[in-house]
């Protein structure tokens, strides 16, 4: 079953076109990774799934809800955006944790907050819900911690509770492991893949290419705000037929 | 002796403290405001009070109170501040709200504007709307950022609350200089300092209780 749709998809930066006419859809429990170079609009086309941007031009379309329509009558107001940010969950590069919560505050954070919107907070329920997360997670006993004291991949294993914390359906990551030292990074890619076996949907931005050999169902390598190809991890990543994602994939090789 | 200067000391300290409290009752709230103004992205709010801040910052305090005071009667012939004692201290109190509140305003805004901008993005992408990022995410962190050199233009305010006896508010010092042409003797005006100095100690510890209280998370 489709999961969402993205149709024909800009985004412009004062004169720079950052994003020029992108489409492509994937279905709910799938993984894709996006893959390029620094500048090829791969964050910037996940902050536009996530609203951060509003996109100049396109369609988005999430089952069969269009939260977006370039061509709709009405521009889009900041409280229809929130609603619709709400389908997409996102972990940052830099993990954006809210350092004055503890781990386990973090998580609840913004679950109480939409709770007490619809006037019935179940605060017992969205704390074992955060507890559960945070040890899915290995976190059980960095619960109560603060977020400068937990180690850069704990940290960014909390923002991936939080964001899985208000259930999206789909999960977007923005380089979540380019913050971390090497050795911190498998704890949280490892994190990644256990959720990808439980079919959780996710787009993942990444420049670890083993990993997203292993964990993705299909990979996109984007060049110059297009798709330049898009394939099963072994299509793009190990018989890439585009010259750029050669060249690109070039670049690994020669450092592995 | 020493019980009649303590008296009279005591009196201009109240005013002293009174001028000082009422100051920043007004200047603390009054400054935040001003800072969203300084902040805002229309220019035609952001021109003008960021042109006052540059008035009010780059004048004397002292050209300012003399200003407020006389300005009205002279210039427009109106009697704004009221008659005596008390009129002094409403024109010495609106011009020292005025003049810290554009200060306070330019500390808010360093504040907000150093929380950096994934803080308010992972705010919003957990469907927060704007005023729950700032007062759930962003606000204590400002407050913990600002609260340095907050205390710092405070106990400068303590200080510069002399300054008004340019308009004849009886403030300590005032009280302390006129027994030197009473009883022709200074230390009054040592024991002054003393009244400055235990304020400002008292001040400087409190700031420092908040500090630590903040210190759980960075």
């Amino acid at each position: 079953m489709i999961m969402l749709e993205v149709k024909n998809l800009k985004k412009s930066f004062s004169s720079t076109e950052v994003i020029h006419d992108i489409s492509f859809s994937m279905d709910e429990g799938e993984t894709v990774s996006i893959i390029g170079s620094s500048g090829s609009g791969k964050t910037t086309l996940l902050r536009c799934l996530n609203f951060l941007e509003t996109p100049d031009g396109g369609v988005i379309k999430i089952r069969d809800d269009v939260l977006f329509d370039s061509n709709a009558e009405e521009p889009m107001s900041e409280e229809a955006a929130r609603k619709k940010r709400l389908h997409f969950g996102m972990v940052f590069q830099s993990f954006n944790l809210f350092p004055q919560y503890t781990a386990l505050e973090n998580v609840t954070l913004a679950p109480s907050i939409l709770a007490k919107g619809y006037g019935n907070p179940d605060i017992t329920s969205i704390e074992n819900r955060g507890r559960e997360l945070l040890a899915d997670m290995g976190l059980s006993d960095r619960m109560q911690n603060y977020p400068h004291e937990l180690s850069g991949g704990q940290q960014q294993r909390v923002a991936i509770a939080r964001a899985l914390a208000l259930n999206p359906d789909i999960l977007c990551f923005d380089e979540p492991t380019s913050a971390l030292d090497p050795e911190l990074t498998g704890e949280v890619l490892r994190v990644i893949k256990d959720l990808a076996k439980n079919h959780t949907t996710m787009i993942i931005v990444t420049h670890e290419m083993s990993f997203a050999r292993d964990v993705s169902d299909k990979v996109i390598f984007m060049d110059k705000g297009v798709i330049a190809e898009e394939g099963t991890p072994e299509e793009v990543i190990d018989n890439p037929k585009n010259e750029r994602t050669i060249q690109f994939l070039s670049n690994y090789r020669n450092i592995q | 002796m020493f019980f009649h200067v303590t008296l009279t000391l005591l009196g201009g300290f109240l005013q002293t403290v009174k001028l000082f409290v009422l100051t920043l009752v007004f200047s603390l709230p009054l400054g935040l405001v001003i800072s969203f103004g300084s902040m805002s992205k229309i220019s035609a709010i952001k021109a003008p009070v960021r042109f006052v801040i540059w008035v009010i910052r780059g004048t004397p305090l002292m050209l300012q109170l003399l200003v407020m005071y006389y300005g009205p009667g002279i210039m427009f012939h109106a009697n704004v501040w009221g008659s005596g004692d008390s009129g002094r201290f409403v024109a010495a109190l609106v011009a020292f709200v005025i003049n810290y509140s554009c200060y306070f305003s330019e500390i808010y805004r360093g504040g907000i504007q150093s929380i950096p901008v994934g803080q308010y993005e992972a705010g919003k992408v957990l469907g927060m709307t704007k005023s729950q990022i700032f007062f759930k995410v962003v606000l204590l962190q400002v407050i913990k950022r600002i609260v340095p050199p907050i205390s710092n233009e405070i106990i400068t305010l303590v200080k510069d609350t002399s300054l008004a006896r340019v308009i004849a508010v009886y403030e300590i010092i005032w009280e302390g200089q006129s027994f030197i042409k009473s009883a022709g003797i200074i230390w009054p005006l040592f024991y002054t300092g003393i009244f400055y100095l235990l304020f400002s100690g008292l001040l400087t510890i409190l700031f420092g209780q908040i500090e630590k209280k903040l210190s759980y998370f960075r």
